[in-house]
């Protein structure tokens, strides 16, 4: 039986905190962005690339706010909750914009961002007062941990057996052969000890490690803080792993027992606080979805990915509220999907890559939906590492980009330095989207990873204006109307 | 150093071509369909207000005009030579004077012409770019939206005042990639400007034309201030969209504007019809010369609006279109004075 995600005592903690939002926001109303996407899907390069564009007011000529030239300026502002990182947007940027520009390393932490606008309202009775004020609240964190938001509702059972289900299957035979031994080993009926739960546990987590280092599995394998830590290592809500369902009566003191009890200690201490504070409570959401990876990697990436968005998503409270019930329960009424890394492709390709995100979403977008949500899908590039080109092949002109691949990356053979700069055709996308879900479709595409774009441009104040597709649509989605 | 290498990685596969297998089934197996004609596809594209388009003549009418045209340039031709040889005939001399200005003439006559071709192609050019425009929007295809920008920057490309806007247009349209965005983009830097300046100057008519009428002893005068106060804000708003019409392009102009606004007189009379009927009757009880001050200028305003649709070349979508009831507070502070004529 699924469990609700949150129990009573977080319904009256979000309902509180809610309200108190509600009593600061009419002074200045807050707007809460959540930025959802697995591990490497570009939260952070997204994140970063918002605050530079809305910062500098540089290229956002599809933001209306922006194009009307009603917003007058964002700055960063203290982010109310003091326990918390602030959101290296500093960092960031100078990876990004430095002389050798290279991507930011991947997210280990939780961390935060307020960034505040002004603008003037277009609406006749906000425009008496002058310029008005949104605060706009954004959180980073390890797209790995979000993995474990499904778990809320699964019990220790349930997630067993949906997890020794995907070790034993014929694909991750390689990764999972030490833990399954390990396992196999053991009866967990028997007295547990420390050391036995620990071995079990590090066998678990290595198998999750290599899984997630193949590259094949998409990242859909919880409990996300085995891969990302934190300040949790080694403590024993981080030390368990799946064992096969009981027929008989499980006492206590058995690693059964122990093994379901530190589960859902994990559950207590790690998923449910994440969950409370930071995806309860949201207004709008972008989910970035890196659709060309999954793509690369073949069908069953893709179905992976499908089910790991779909569990996620499930666990946001979505839906249409009225201003009443905002003051005590936040839900999110905008969803966009976002195809991230659109640059990988030419424009003209833009938009099969919408038509397959659209089918990697379906499920979700038809709850969000049914929820009262408005949901919407593109492709952007958050920053745009490529130009465009055409090359001839044979007779046959091809739609290609330009950039620079990443040390490493190699097709047909070739390994590239990340130096040399080469036009790249990656291949058609299927013309339909539900060819990518069906097993045992060869890859006939390869994106490449390409380098940071080297700065050319700069506005009038020398600030370095970051490339990017359709960021500025997705900024219209998100946060146009509350900028009225 | 840009080295660029260009390789193909996998070749390019036609995925239905791929996908799909060969295969056959009996003929019974088959439900034979007819092909349907697409319900949709003769559907027009919906532009975002109903605009007249000029009307061209049809055969019967150009058969008139053309066979009629042809016997008036025989006559002149026959009655030209006739002059020639008569010349000629009275003295050497005086027949190459006149075979001289019949040769400046027609030089005079033809450049004349080739510059009222050249702009009515501009007037059509401008209404052709807006009507692309508008299907632009709804089909939101980034190749067209940039032949749009192209053909805007071409449009404007002499002209100093949006030098700033042109270049910004040009760097930012290479970096939106849905056609919609891009014209509405291009419309809020190119446009913008315009608008302003089109909506002064026919603040500033409008508000003549109320002094006009004020003052004017007898309606005739007031009546034939109003034609040519339109006539020339109809021109000099064209101009300022960058269609720079001449005498024909002038009257196609007026067409134009007429049509607009037989078409929208009506939304735009009803978008200030209480103000009017307030303001109306305040200043008819005042003087009943105000009164008709005030809708005469009234009218010339709802002409300045006319033309603006009528010459711009992008639809209004991003920015708002100037209503009636925008110029009545010019009108209303008739005695801040006439504004200088522009």
């Amino acid at each position: 039986m699924a469990q609700p995600p949150t129990i009573a005592v977080d319904e009256l903690g979000i309902a509180l905190a809610n309200l108190r939002d509600a009593a600061s926001g009419t002074v200045t109303p807050t707007l809460r962005l959540g930025v959802t996407g697995l591990s490497r899907a570009g939260k952070t390069i997204f994140i970063t690339a918002l605050i530079h564009n809305l910062l500098t007011g540089a290229r956002l000529p599809g933001f209306t706010p922006a194009a009307d030239g009603r917003l007058v300026g964002a700055e960063i502002a203290q982010y109310p909750d003091k326990a918390m990182p602030r959101f290296a947007y500093e960092q960031h940027l100078a990876a990004l914009t430095g002389h050798q520009p290279v991507w930011p390393d991947s997210t280990r932490r939780i961390s935060q961002l307020r960034v505040t606008l002004k603008y003037q309202s277009t609406r006749f009775l906000k425009s008496l007062g002058g310029l008005s004020t949104l605060h706009l609240d954004i959180v980073d964190y390890p797209g790995e941990w979000l993995l474990d938001l499904p778990l809320l509702s699964l019990s220790f059972a349930e997630w067993s057996a949906d997890a020794l289900e995907r070790a034993r299957r014929p694909a991750s035979t390689r990764e999972a052969e030490a833990f399954l031994a390990a396992l196999d080993a053991l009866d967990p009926l028997r007295a547990a000890t420390d050391t036995g739960a620990e071995l079990l546990a590090n066998g678990f987590t290595q198998y999750l490690r290599l899984s997630r280092e193949d590259g094949r599995a998409l990242s859909s394998l919880p409990p996300g803080r085995f891969l990302m830590p934190g300040d949790l290592e080694g403590t024993p809500a981080l030390t368990f792993a799946p064992l096969p369902a009981q027929t008989q009566q499980v006492r206590r003191g058995t690693l059964y027992a122990l093994m379901e009890e530190r589960y859902e200690a994990y559950k207590r201490i790690v998923v449910r606080p994440f969950f409370r504070n930071h995806f309860a409570r949201l207004d709008r959401q972008i989910v970035l979805v890196d659709a060309l990876r999954a793509l690369n990697a073949g069908p069953e990436a893709v179905a992976d990915l499908e089910t790991a968005l779909t569990g996620i998503l499930a666990c946001y409270r979505q839906g249409d509220g009225n201003p009443w019930t905002r003051l005590v329960s936040r839900r999110i009424d905008r969803i966009l999907f976002a195809a991230t890394k659109a640059d990988h492709v030419h424009h003209t390709s833009h938009d099969r890559l919408e038509a397959i995100l659209k089918r990697i979403v379906a499920d979700a977008s038809r709850r969000a939906k049914f929820a009262g949500a408005e949901t919407r899908s593109l492709a952007l590039a958050s920053v745009r590492a490529t130009t465009e080109g055409t090359l001839e092949e044979a007779g046959e002109t091809l739609p290609c980009i330009i950039g620079k691949p990443l040390a490493g990356e190699t097709i047909g053979g070739k390994i590239y330095d990340g130096v040399e700069e080469i036009a790249l055709f990656p291949g058609d996308l299927p013309a339909n989207p539900d060819t990518v879900l069906e097993p045992g479709n060869p890859v006939r595409i390869n994106f490449l990873r390409f380098t940071p774009p080297d700065v050319t441009t700069r506005t009038s104040d020398g600030v370095a204006v970051l490339p990017h597709i359709r960021l500025d649509r997705a900024l219209e989605y998100l946060i146009g109307d509350w900028l009225r | 150093m840009r080295e660029p290498i260009a390789r193909s990685t996998s070749r390019p596969v036609e995925p239905e071509e791929v996908f799909r297998e060969p295969r056959a089934v009996p003929p019974t197996a088959v439900q034979r369909v007819e092909p349907e004609a697409d319900a949709f596809a003769d559907l027009p594209v919906l532009t975002l207000e109903p605009e007249p388009r000029f009307k061209r003549a049809k055969w019967l009418g150009r058969l008139l005009w053309g066979a009629m045209g042809l016997i008036a340039s025989l006559a002149l031709g026959l009655a030209a030579d006739s002059l020639i040889r008569e010349l000629y005939r009275r003295a050497e001399w005086l027949g190459w004077v006149g075979l001289g200005a019949l040769a400046l003439f027609v030089l005079a006559a033809l450049a004349l012409a080739i510059r009222e071709a050249w702009a009515l192609r501009r007037l059509h050019g401008l209404e052709h770019l807006r009507h692309a425009a508008a299907q632009v929007l709804v089909s939101d295809q980034p190749d067209p939206a940039r032949a749009i920008v192209q053909q805007l920057s071409a449009v404007y490309a002499g002209r100093a005042d949006m030098a700033r806007a042109r270049t910004v247009l040009d760097a930012d349209a290479a970096t939106l990639f849905d056609g919609a965005d891009i014209v509405r983009h291009a419309e809020r830097t190119l446009m913008l400007d315009l608008d302003a300046r089109a909506k002064a100057l026919t603040a500033a008519s409008a508000r003549r034309v109320a002094v006009v009428t004020a003052v004017s002893p007898r309606a005739l005068i007031d009546m034939g201030y109003v034609i040519f106060e339109s006539l020339r804000l109809g021109g000099t708003i064209a101009q300022l969209y960058g269609a720079r019409p001449g005498f024909f392009g002038s009257l196609r102009l007026v067409g134009a504007i007429l049509a607009h606004l037989a078409v929208t007189g009506g939304i735009l009379l009803t978008d200030g019809f209480v103000e009017q009927l307030v303001g109306q009757g305040a200043a008819a009880r005042i003087s009943a010369r105000l009164g008709e001050g005030f809708v005469n200028g009234l009218m010339t305003a709802r002409v300045g609006i006319a033309a603006m649709r009528a010459v711009r070349p992008l639809p209004f979508a991003a920015l708002q279109q100037p209503m009636v009831r925008d110029f009545i507070p010019e009108l209303v502070n008739l005695t801040k004075g006439t504004g200088s004529p522009s």
